[in-house]
């Protein structure tokens, strides 16, 4: 096996010489714009955003979809971090003080998620107890920043009264408190809210090559190629500012610029969750891992999670699959503390790979989970930036950060930050979801997650309905989803695929396992979209397969004989892949 | 019991009341033995959407003309159609495709002309006529017509949509809103097809053809809906009619006795039989259960390692695929599904896992203590997932196992 040879950071790596184009031989089919930025994950589309509001002029490539890798595959939560309490707390605090933030700007994508962490009785059980409590006392100070609840301390018949599945013999435990999110929600918001101020967004279209510009116009000095993965149809942009928010990929895309990629060197680190059938307790549980690694059960929108796993990846970032060892280790975990979950029904499973700062010789989990801009100045590229490692939590800060800097020093103009004041699009204001569901006429469940995933922007989603009545069909029955809102995310929201949909949407990600809507939206994708009738079929059947896939390794007794009615019906009506 | 006594008719339980149950149960009474059918409920044949396919429908396979004893079964059962050519059905994912035969009230394309059909547009959940057309392509076209009479029929499911039909009246007005909206068209019209709705008691849709003029038929629905229900019914009536006793409930063991064979239902009650067909059904029949070692009993640490796959009652047989049993694997903790069931794999041990038989349809062993014991349709190891494979090993085994 040929392994890469660690690189001393102190020697001068090894450089190939960036390629400069002439710009002007080809000026007619080049965009400009003053900033390119790569990726479409929660850092790219924040910085889009921060700067589209800034009045930059901004173009955004994903060579997947938004929120494709680890954004729209986290444990869903911008939790405050305190768990790195100890090692760092600066990314505790801002991971807290930007959670409050995120709140005033879309208060509609937060819900609560109290949390009991248990503490096994025994001659270190007491001991543990105090240590805790002294160490979420700590974590309380944080509390205010996200408008959380202080902790509390319970005794055991206080915790079996609470959740009573808990087992193992408890000395009592301590509550403490996180915000839920959908992160693929939140990109989405921020992508749009771009795209509002004026970004072009370019998805399922990968960055090529990002060139040096040579030509008359001293404002651009960078070329970018990218090239649409769907459609073959290449495009070249010139930009003065370059940045790279490509999470894990970021080493790869640098080397499109022919930049070191030992400057902006990641760990990945990959992460899987199992999502179980319906909420099956009312708080989020801590539990220890065979190898004492801290592992949870939280209640996430209308499912269960459980999560997460921590391993070095070496594997293909586009396609980043949960394995059956993955799930045994989080179910045999969980299962110390909450037995249930052996016999619950998993009903699929998401990976993700976070693009976690790179240092040698250290232990998965002891990673700091800080945030660094990496200005490629120094590798002789001004205006070029890398943004490695970051959370979900503090997405807006780290972008916040980035763009300081880049209007200070590329552009020169005084644009302050507003990212945390206006709201993100839809959180103006909540709208009454049981008023909306009466006004039109669809049921109040669908209502109330239509209003969960788009705050007040759930009346424009309703307005289809309006002018057709036949919009208000639910495609999707598990989550519900409503075809107006297929044809909102098609339409508004950049998604091209059924994958796009579900992704946005949550459609096919419930109990059915896209049995009852796989094909019915590939009809409405193929419709929007101008596509044949073999295209749709085509994708309903990737999606389908797709979802099996993630399924199949969470294989329990309790799914298994509607795993064989999916194919069975699959097979009937679709036909398999050929 | 001692049911070998002489002069008596043979007697022959058959375990499973799906196609297989069904065929094994008609072909013995056919071979006047005295059967006894055990009904567990429903399993994979009333989650049937309506095609009859013999073999995997996206290879192109020649037909073959059926054996006198699957066209008997056929005629008893009287709901299903099957010719002497291929049929087409269009299914609601947005597929025109083939297959052998079908559920009478489904619309068969390939034998109704060459003109425009029409698909009956309406506000039913999970049909979109226009959407659905413009899928199957020339030469359909979503018509407008009122087919709900009650609100409520908005949102109801299939069946209980399906079942309102089955009244004369009912079915009539449906057929008059048909004819006024064929009249407002100039154009010739050569079918029409409807959501699956035409009758659960008995098919509707050649009563409807009649009074419209044109044939009207169902689309290929999602499982669960009237066709299912439509067999369910079918074979309610053809059991009886052909004086097989019907027993309701689950079996829970099959044991060989001094001379015969002993079948235990949950509940206790024992009944005796010279030869047993299983028509159990595979994983999605009920007959086998998915439970790697580690989700038994739900312990941190199972006992022992063991294949993946078992029978939901006990009985003296293997399972297994390709011929042999399956080994256990090398793990307390099973194998990979991933490595095992493979994600939505064209052929699964969930299609294929089933009691071990050989080319006969005998369980293995027939010549030792088995004898007398027969496995048909999904039960079966090795049979591909085939509405008329289930049907003909069920004629098989129940034939073989009334004669010998």
């Amino acid at each position: 096996v040929a392994v890469p040879e660690e690189t001393d950071a102190s020697l001068p790596p090894p450089r190939v010489a960036m390629r400069v184009v002439d710009r002007p031989l080809d000026e007619g089919s080049i965009d400009e714009v003053d900033a390119v930025v790569i990726g479409g994950g929660i850092n790219g589309t924040g910085v889009a955003r921060d700067l589209s509001l800034r009045g930059l002029r901004v173009a955004l490539f994903e060579r997947n979809d938004l929120a494709f890798g680890a954004s729209g595959n986290s444990s869903g939560m911008i939790h405050g971090g305190v768990r790195y309490l100890s090692q760092s707390p600066r990314v505790t605090e801002t991971s807290c003080r930007d959670s409050g933030y995120i709140q005033h700007i879309a208060p509609h994508l937060l819900f609560r998620i109290p949390f009991l962490m248990p503490l096994r009785a025994g001659a270190r059980g007491r001991i543990a107890m105090e240590l805790v409590d002294a160490y979420f006392r700590a974590y309380d100070d944080f509390q205010p920043l996200k408008h959380g609840e202080p902790h509390c301390r319970l005794d055991a018949p206080d915790m079996n009264r609470l959740e009573p599945g808990l087992v193992g013999g408890l000395i009592g435990g301590i509550t403490f408190d996180e915000w839920g999110v959908d992160g693929v929600r939140l990109c989405v918001h921020n992508a749009v809210d771009a795209i509002e101020h004026g970004a072009a967004l370019h998805v399922h279209t990968t960055v090529e090559e990002i060139a040096r510009a040579r030509g008359p116009t001293p404002n651009a000095r960078y070329v970018v190629q990218a090239r649409d993965r769907m459609s073959g149809q290449s495009s070249r942009t010139a930009a003065r500012v370059v940045i790279n928010a490509t999470g894990a990929w970021a080493p790869v895309t640098a080397a499109l610029g022919s930049l070191p990629q030992a400057r902006v060197r990641v760990r990945p680190g990959k992460g899987i969750h199992v999502v179980l059938d319906r909420r099956i307790t009312n708080y989020g549980i801590l539990s220890e891992a065979i190898d004492g690694r801290q592992v949870f059960l939280e209640p996430w929108q209308n499912v269960s999670v459980l999560g997460t796993t921590d391993d070095d990846y070496f594997g293909d970032l586009d396609d980043v699959r949960a394995t059956s060892e993955e799930v045994r280790y989080l179910v045999q975990g969980v299962a110390r503390t909450l037995p249930a979950v052996r016999t619950a029904r998993a009903i699929g499973t998401v990976a993700g790979v976070r693009p976690t700062l790179y240092e040698y010789g250290r232990n998965e989990d002891a990673l700091s989970r800080d945030h660094r801009v990496v200005d490629h100045a120094s590798d002789g590229a001004p205006g070029l930036y890398s943004m490695i490692g970051g959370k979900l939590a503090s997405y807006r800060l780290f972008a916040q950060e980035l763009c300081d800097r880049v209007v200070d020093s590329d552009f020169g103009i005084l644009a302050p930050c507003t990212t945390h004041t206006r709201p993100l699009p839809g959180g103006e204001r909540v709208p009454n979801a049981l008023g909306l569901a009466e006004a039109y006429a669809i049921t109040p469940v669908a209502a109330r997650r239509l209003v969960y995933r788009h705050g007040q922007r759930a009346l424009r989603v309703l307005d289809g309905t309006r002018q057709q009545a036949a919009y208000r069909d639910v495609t999707c029955p598990c989550e519900p989803v409503l075809e107006a809102e297929v044809r909102y995310v098609l339409r508004e929201e950049l998604a091209r695929t059924v994958e796009d949909v579900a992704r946005r949407t949550r459609l096919g990600l419930g109990a059915c396992g896209g049995l009852h809507c796989a094909a019915r939206c590939a009809q409405i994708v193929a419709e929007e979209r101008g596509l044949g009738a073999p295209d749709a079929l085509a994708m309903a059947r990737d999606f389908l397969a797709r979802q099996a896939s993630s399924r199949i390794v969470a294989l329990g007794t309790e799914q298994a004989r509607q795993e064989a009615l999916v194919c069975a019906h699959v097979h009937a009506a679709l036909g398999g892949r050929t | 019991v001692n049911a070998a006594t002489p002069g008596r008719p043979r007697q022959v339980i058959v375990i499973g009341s799906g196609i297989a149950g069904t065929a094994a149960a008609l072909a013995a009474r056919s071979a006047n033995a005295a059967v006894t059918l055990i009904d567990g409920g429903p399993g994979a044949s009333v989650l049937w959407t309506g095609a009859i396919d013999a073999l995997d429908w996206q290879k192109s396979a020649p037909v073959v003309a059926l054996a006198g004893g699957d066209r008997r079964v056929l005629d008893a059962l009287e709901v299903l159609s099957v010719g002497d050519g291929s049929c087409r059905l269009l299914t609601t994912a947005g597929l025109v495709r083939p297959a052998r035969g079908c559920d009478a009230s489904l619309l068969d394309v390939a034998h109704c002309g060459d003109g425009p059909v029409g698909v009956v547009a309406c506000d039913r959940p999970g049909w979109h006529a226009r959407s659905l057309a413009r899928a199957w392509g020339q030469p359909f076209a979503a018509l407008d017509v009122a087919i709900i009479r009650f609100a409520d029929e908005s949102i109801l499911p299939d069946v209980d949509f399906a079942a309102r039909h089955d009244d004369s009246e009912r079915l009539g007005w449906l057929g008059n809103r048909l004819r006024e909206a064929l009249s407002r068209i100039a154009s010739q019209w050569t079918a029409l097809v409807l959501p699956p709705l035409l009758g659960v008691d008995r098919p509707r849709a050649q009563g409807l053809s009649r009074h419209v003029g044109i044939a009207c038929g169902e689309a290929l629905g999602s499982p669960g809906g009237p066709p299912g229900a439509r067999f369910e019914m079918a074979r309610n009536r053809a059991l009886p009619a052909a004086e097989v006793q019907v027993v309701r409930g689950r079996a829970t063991s099959v044991s060989r006795g001094a001379q015969d064979w002993s079948v235990t239902l949950y509940g206790g009650q024992t009944l005796g039989a010279e030869a047993v067909v299983l028509a159990t059904g595979g994983v999605l029949g009920g007959g086998l259960e998915y439970a790697p070692s580690e989700t038994r009993l739900a312990t941190a640490l199972p006992f022992a390692a063991c294949a993946p796959l078992r029978l939901t009652f006990e009985a003296p047989i293997q399972i297994g695929m390709d011929g042999r049993r399956i080994d256990p694997p090398g793990s307390l903790f099973g194998y990979p599904p991933e490595r095992f069931v493979g994600a939505f794999a064209r052929s699964s041990p969930f299609d294929r896992a089933g009691i071990l038989v050989d080319a006969s349809g005998h369980v293995l062993g027939q010549t030792g203590p088995l004898v007398g014991l027969f496995a048909a349709g999904d039960a079966a190891a090795d049979t591909p997932r085939s509405w008329l494979g289930a049907l003909a090993s069920g004629v098989r085994a129940g034939t073989v196992a009334a004669s010998c």
